[in-house]
Parts: C-alpha cells; structure tokens; sequence
C-alpha cells in the first residue's frame, strides 16, 4: 500500500483487558474452574467482580484470558456451534469437541485475536474432569490441570510441586484456593475475589472466596 | 457501499505518527451511571458535550430509548452513540414485533455488543444498558470494543471514576427507589463537579418493574445561569464618529432596448 | 404405472396429483437392474459385499473396485448407476473432511447418514438436476460402536443390521433374515456375506460377476475399512459354493 507499512498489530487503544489469574484442575469426581475477578483498561479496573468462567455447554465451561470483548465473542460462538452440534448429533459435545472449536476459531483469526482460554469439562461417559489450554497462538493441549494468565507466572513452581492425581474436591478447591491467592498477591493485574465452578456427576456448583478467605491460610 | 469505509485507516495512522493529527469528533467527556433498586433500576447521565476543550452544548440528552422499557446512557463519541442506539433500537422494535413479545434487556445488550464488536472499537460508543422485561429489571455496561459487564450498579465515562467512588461508598444492597435516584444523581453531580469534561445537569430514568419507564429530563440543575446583575449594553452614541465618507462603488446605467422592430419582421401569414 | 405419460413424471420437483415423484421412482428403477450390494452390522463391526457384474471379458480381474471408503472408518457399497455413486462418495469425503477440520475427530455415522442423507434429497428439488440413481449402504465404526445405514434416490435413509440393494435385493433380505446378527462375528459375516451374494447371483444368472467384500471391525481391522485380505475372500467364496451345493443336494 503506497509503500507505507505500518504496524497495526498492537494493543488496540483503550481496550478492555483480563490482566488475568486462572486456571483449571482435574480431580477424582471431575473439574474444578477457577479465576480472580480483575478487569482492566489500562490502570483503572474496570469490574472487580468479574466473572471469567463462562458456561459453554451443559457441563463445559471455560476460563476467559486476554481481550474481554475477543474472548467473550469467542465464548459466545463456541457457545452457539454445541447448541448446533447437540441438535445435530442427538448427543452432548465431549470437553474435546467444544476445545476445537475454540482451537479452530482462535487460530484462524490469531491475527485479530487477543485470547487465551482454558477450556475444561465433566464428561458424563467417562466420569471424569477434562482440561484442555488453547494459548495465544490456537493450538491446544491436553493437560492434567492449566494455568493461565498474566498472573499464572508466579505459581507455577508451586503448581508442579504441589499438584496430585486424584485428589479429592476439598483438596482441590484448597490447592486451588492458595494456588489463586498467590498469583493475585503478586500480580498487580488480577484481584478481587476468587470464583470457581465446581464440575461433576452432580452438575455445576459456583464458590466464592473473598479476600479476607484466600489471604490468610 | 454502505457502512464505514477503511481505506485510509494506514494512512491514516501513518500521518498522526508523523504529525498530522487527524480530526477528532465530538466527544460527550461525559458521566453515566446506573444501579439496581429492588423492583427495578435507574440510570443517569450529565448533560455536558464537549469538542476539545469547547462545551459544544449545555444541555444536551445522553439517556436514550431502545425500547419503551429499555434505556441507554452513552459516553464517547456522540454521534456514534445516537446512531447505534437508533440502530439497535429500531431492531429491537421488528425483533420484537416478529416475535409478538416485549423486547428483554439482554437481547438490546447481545445486539449491541455484537454490533460493536463487529466495529473492532472503531464506532465509539461506550454504553449502559437498563430496563426491565418479563424476567425483571437488569443492568449492563458495554465497551466500544464489544465487551459487557453485569453489576449492580456501573458507571461509564471521564466523569466514572468520581461517580463510583460515590457508587462504592453509598451504594447497598436494599436500595429503594428513590434512594436509587438519589445515589445515582449524586453519583453523576460528583462527575458534573469534579470531572472536567462532565457538566451542567442532571438528566435520569427510572424503570420499574411492570410499570412504564420515566424519563426525568433535567431533574437537577445545579448550574442554572444567573441573570446578570449590571447591563451591558452600550448605549447609542458611545463610540464617537470621527470621519464619515461615502463611496459610490456601482454606476448605473439605463438603456432602453425595443423588440418591437423585430417582432414586426416576422412574417405570420403566408 | 397409470399416471405415466400424463406430463407429471417429466421433471424433478413435480408431484402428481395422487402424491407421487416419478423422476425419484425412475431412479429406484434405475437401482433395482443394478448389482446387488449387502451391508451385514456384526458383533463389533460392519461388512459390505457387492456383485460387481462383469460387462466385458476384457476388464482386469480384481482391478475396478467397486465398494468405496468415505473416511478411514467408513465404508460405502452402492447399486445402480455407478458414476452417480461416485459423486456421492466424493460429497461424503468432504462432509467427513470438514466434520474433522471443525471438531478434530473423526464423523460419527449417524451425523455423516443425515448430512448424505440432506444431500440426496436436495437432488429430488430442483427441475435443473435428476436424482441419484444410486442406493448406498454406509457402515463403519465409531465411538458408539458399529453402525449401518441405507440411503435411497429419495433422501430417505434408515438404519439397519442387514441391508440389500440392486438386482438380488428380495434373495439377499430373506437370507439376511436367517441370520443371527446380534451375535455374529465380522469373520463369519464375510462368508455369510459372500453366501448370500452368489445365492442373490441366482436372479442375475446369464452375466458372469466378481464378489467383493470389505469390513470394518474393532478386532479385526483396528477400526478401519479395508477389503478383505485375498485368503479371507477365497475361503469366503470356498465356503459360499460349497453351501449352495450342498443347499442343491438337499433340494434333490
């Protein structure tokens, strides 16, 4: 174009961000969510009790990271692609289907996109809790439990140090609970409270921590 | 080819890099807010639209109506939040009229937001969302870029962070109507008083469960004009004539043309 | 066929006054003069056979296969017209493809059934196009286990555990009927497949064929269509001949 190339791949002016802590663990009777409640634009918080676990599906939820407004419009068609899939196929998506469609998504516009997303899920045939990352770039991995976020940093010696297969729901939601604490204590973009999604056989159960419960312990 | 067009966008950009600023739009520097109130929820807006530093008018209307019982205050760019307002409100009434049912405040949000988020921020308008439908009364907070926030009570705009330090330290959960109104008016007369861009009055709305929205239009004015204490016309006669003298710049002339002569030269029988 | 000649069979998209769609009917016919195709839903897997009937003496024996893989784990056999089943098996490939580009796994059958099926009867809409004169028997293996499903000219498409199409069909459904499908194992399939397609040959006699079989089964093909091995097919045949003789002598 006239020879004048200039970078528009910044940070858009003005844009909404989720200077984000979350993460994502799988334990015996499923998957736990978890995430702060800090949204940013620039040095002012925009929300302090966000929520940035969005349900997907039934039991499929995921943690948002990133641009607010790419990962919700993300959320929001993956959302819409397993109400089809449903109606289609007679039978609920597997956590594995609803990560590709985040995957195909974030990776087919990585260019306009600023989202990094967890996606996590109880799968009712099996029984078990399912995690699955789709970082920055859209690829996608498979893990036992993910962190995430600007905030993720800090922990994540004590995440592969103390992280155990199996564990039970209190154990969890404990580890998760410290886990979260820290990432908030040193990262000035996440704070606020503490969410989780609990994911199980019994369906979804929403916590809430607040500072005077995670800061302590 | 409808819509915006992008073709000087690098150009553009380009060209601010190296100086040339490009022109800005009227700006409403303004302050919006709203809160929930048991049974239904109010929003408020100053009545300040500015162009750089220039109050481009006093009292202007930020509070506008999607639907009968949907109502949105705007900050950013002014022409952009009419527009997308009129846009998605117009949508909302075939929405609603295709379906046989009143409009929810959710769909006015997703409208928005996907209508937004299509624009990438480049249409400015920073929003907050509010009515009531038959699932209840509901607030939102739009950004221009397209994403939403849920909350008891929002505040959007240069004023916002006046306005939510109020927010912060009066709000509560068992709020009633008119302590709604009066947390938000405050709430915005602390924009209005230490926000720059933000002025003038207070405009509000408050939607009820069930009931019809109302509109208070100017419902403070803090900052009514005085009446000037001393005149200050002058009087006839105060600037003196020193030199009069008068120039006749056009000369007229007359000259009168007769068609007759020609007229006659035609013959009409053969 | 009373209603022929009265204008209402001449174009797709037309019914006639009592209800009916001659070009799709046109097309059944076109299936029904063509070989005989089987479909056989096994214990763990699926099995198609065809009677390849042979057109010219010239034509290389086992060259020109006839039953066709949509995706690694689905198999197709039709009968009529044979480019047409071509198509058909070209449009399944990209349905499958896309399937696995969205949702990086591999198509269940039933969501691959209903998009052909969509497909096919998108063909019986428009008076610019003429219906598939082809019927497919679709089976393949997937997370739910085997499954085997036919789709006809019209769009129509049902699930079975025993399917027929083409020439032999009548032959071929009552010999399906005698066997115990809940229980049978891909192996004893393919020979039953084989059976039940040269006692089919018998309404096709006076033109020469070759039997093709393929499977799809979790322990014996690791979940992949493939045609069965050359040792397989001949016991399979073996096995056929020697139960239509001994079926002869006990006619005698």
């Amino acid at each position: 174009m006239n020879n004048i190339s200039v970078d528009i791949n910044h940070l858009k002016k003005g844009e909404v961000n989720l200077g984000t802590s979350i993460m994502a663990v799988t334990f015996k009777d499923g998957v736990i969510l978890g995430a702060d409640s800090r949204t940013t634009t620039g040095s002012y918080i925009a929300n302090r009790v966000t929520d940035k676990l969005t349900q997907i599906h039934d039991t499929i939820w995921c943690c948002r990271s990133g641009s607010a407004a790419d990962t919700q419009a993300v959320a929001d068609m993956v959302k819409h692609y397993l109400e089809l899939y449903e109606a289609q196929h007679q039978q609920p998506p597997s956590t594995h289907t609803a990560a590709s469609v985040f995957q195909e998504i974030c990776y087919t516009n990585k260019d306009n996109l600023t989202a990094g997303i967890i996606v996590a899920g109880y799968d009712k045939k099996t029984g078990k809790g399912e995690v699955i990352s789709v970082p920055l770039g859209g690829s996608m991995h498979k893990q036992e439990y993910a962190i995430a976020g600007s905030g993720s940093t800090f922990i994540y010696g004590y995440c592969d140090e103390n992280y155990k297969k199996d564990m039970t729901q209190e154990e969890t939601i404990q580890f998760m609970r410290y886990s979260l604490g820290q990432a908030i204590k040193w990262d000035g973009s996440s704070g606020g409270v503490i969410r989780m999604a609990v994911l199980t056989a019994r369906g979804v159960e929403r916590l809430i921590f607040y500072p005077e419960d995670y800061q302590k312990q | 080819m409808p819509g915006l067009a992008f073709d000087n966008y690098q150009r553009n950009n380009y060209l601010t890099t190296k100086g040339y600023g490009s022109p800005t739009a009227t700006s409403t520097g303004t302050t919006i807010v709203g809160c929930k109130f048991n049974g239904g929820v109010v929003i408020a807006a100053d009545t300040r639209a500015t162009s750089g530093d220039i109050v481009a008018d006093k009292n202007c209307e930020k509070l506008h109506r999607l639907a009968p019982q949907i109502w949105c205050a705007g900050a950013g760019t002014a022409a952009d939040t009419e527009m997308v307002t009129q846009l998605i409100g117009s949508n909302l009434e075939l929405h609603s009229l295709h379906l046989n049912r009143k409009p929810r405040v959710v769909t006015a949000m997703t409208m928005l937001k996907q209508h937004l988020y299509k624009y990438q921020g480049h249409i400015g308008a920073y929003l907050i969302v509010a009515g009531t439908d038959p699932t209840g009364a509901h607030l939102f907070s739009i950004h221009a870029h397209g994403s939403t926030d849920v909350g008891q009570y929002q505040s959007l705009g240069s004023g916002s962070l006046a306005a939510m330090a109020v927010l912060e330290s009066e709000w509560n959960e068992k709020l009633t109507k008119e302590e709604a109104m009066k947390l938000c008016s405050d709430a915005i007369e602390a924009g209005i008083w230490n926000d720059l861009g933000s002025g003038s009055n207070v405009d509000l709305c408050v939607m009820e469960v069930g009931q019809d929205a109302v509109l208070y239009r100017n419902y403070l004015t803090p900052n009514v004009r005085e009446a000037k204490t001393r005149s200050y016309k002058f009087g006839r006669g105060t600037t003196a004539v020193l030199r009069e003298s008068i120039y006749s710049l056009v000369e007229v002339q007359e000259e009168i043309v007769s068609f007759k002569s020609a007229a006659e030269a035609i013959e009409v029988d053969a | 066929m009373t209603s022929i000649g009265t204008g209402y069979d001449l174009s797709n998209s037309v019914f006639s006054p009592d209800g009916r769609n001659f070009q799709v009917e046109y097309a059944m016919k076109a299936v029904e003069n063509g070989g005989t195709s089987i479909g056989i839903k096994c214990k763990d897997g699926v099995v198609l056979a065809v009677e390849k009937i042979i057109t010219s003496k010239l034509l290389a024996p086992g060259k020109n296969k006839r039953i066709q893989t949509i995706d690694r784990h689905v198999g197709v056999a039709y009968s009529g017209l044979l480019p047409d089943g071509r198509h058909f098996v070209n449009r399944g490939r990209d349905e499958a493809n896309s399937f696995k580009s969205l949702y990086k796994q591999q198509i269940p059958l039933p969501g691959l059934a209903d998009r052909l099926g969509t497909y096919v009867q998108n063909y019986t809409c428009y008076n610019s196009v003429r219906p598939f004169g082809v019927s497919a028997i679709i089976g393949g293996v997937d997370e739910d286990g085997p499954h085997l499903y036919m789709i006809e000219p019209s769009g129509t498409y049902w699930g079975y555990t025993g399917a027929a199409t083409g020439k032999g069909r009548q032959t071929a459904k009552s010999e399906l009927e005698k066997l115990d499908l809940q229980n049978i194992s891909a192996r004893d399939a393919v020979k039953e497949a084989a059976k039940i397609i040269y006692a089919a040959h018998e309404d096709n006699k006076d033109k020469d064929f070759e039997l093709e079989i393929s499977w799809v089964s979790v322990s014996e093909t690791a979940g992949k269509h493939q045609l069965v091995s050359d040792q397989l097919l001949q016991e399979a045949i073996q096995y056929a001949t020697e139960e239509a003789e001994s079926d002869e002598e006990m006619e005698d």
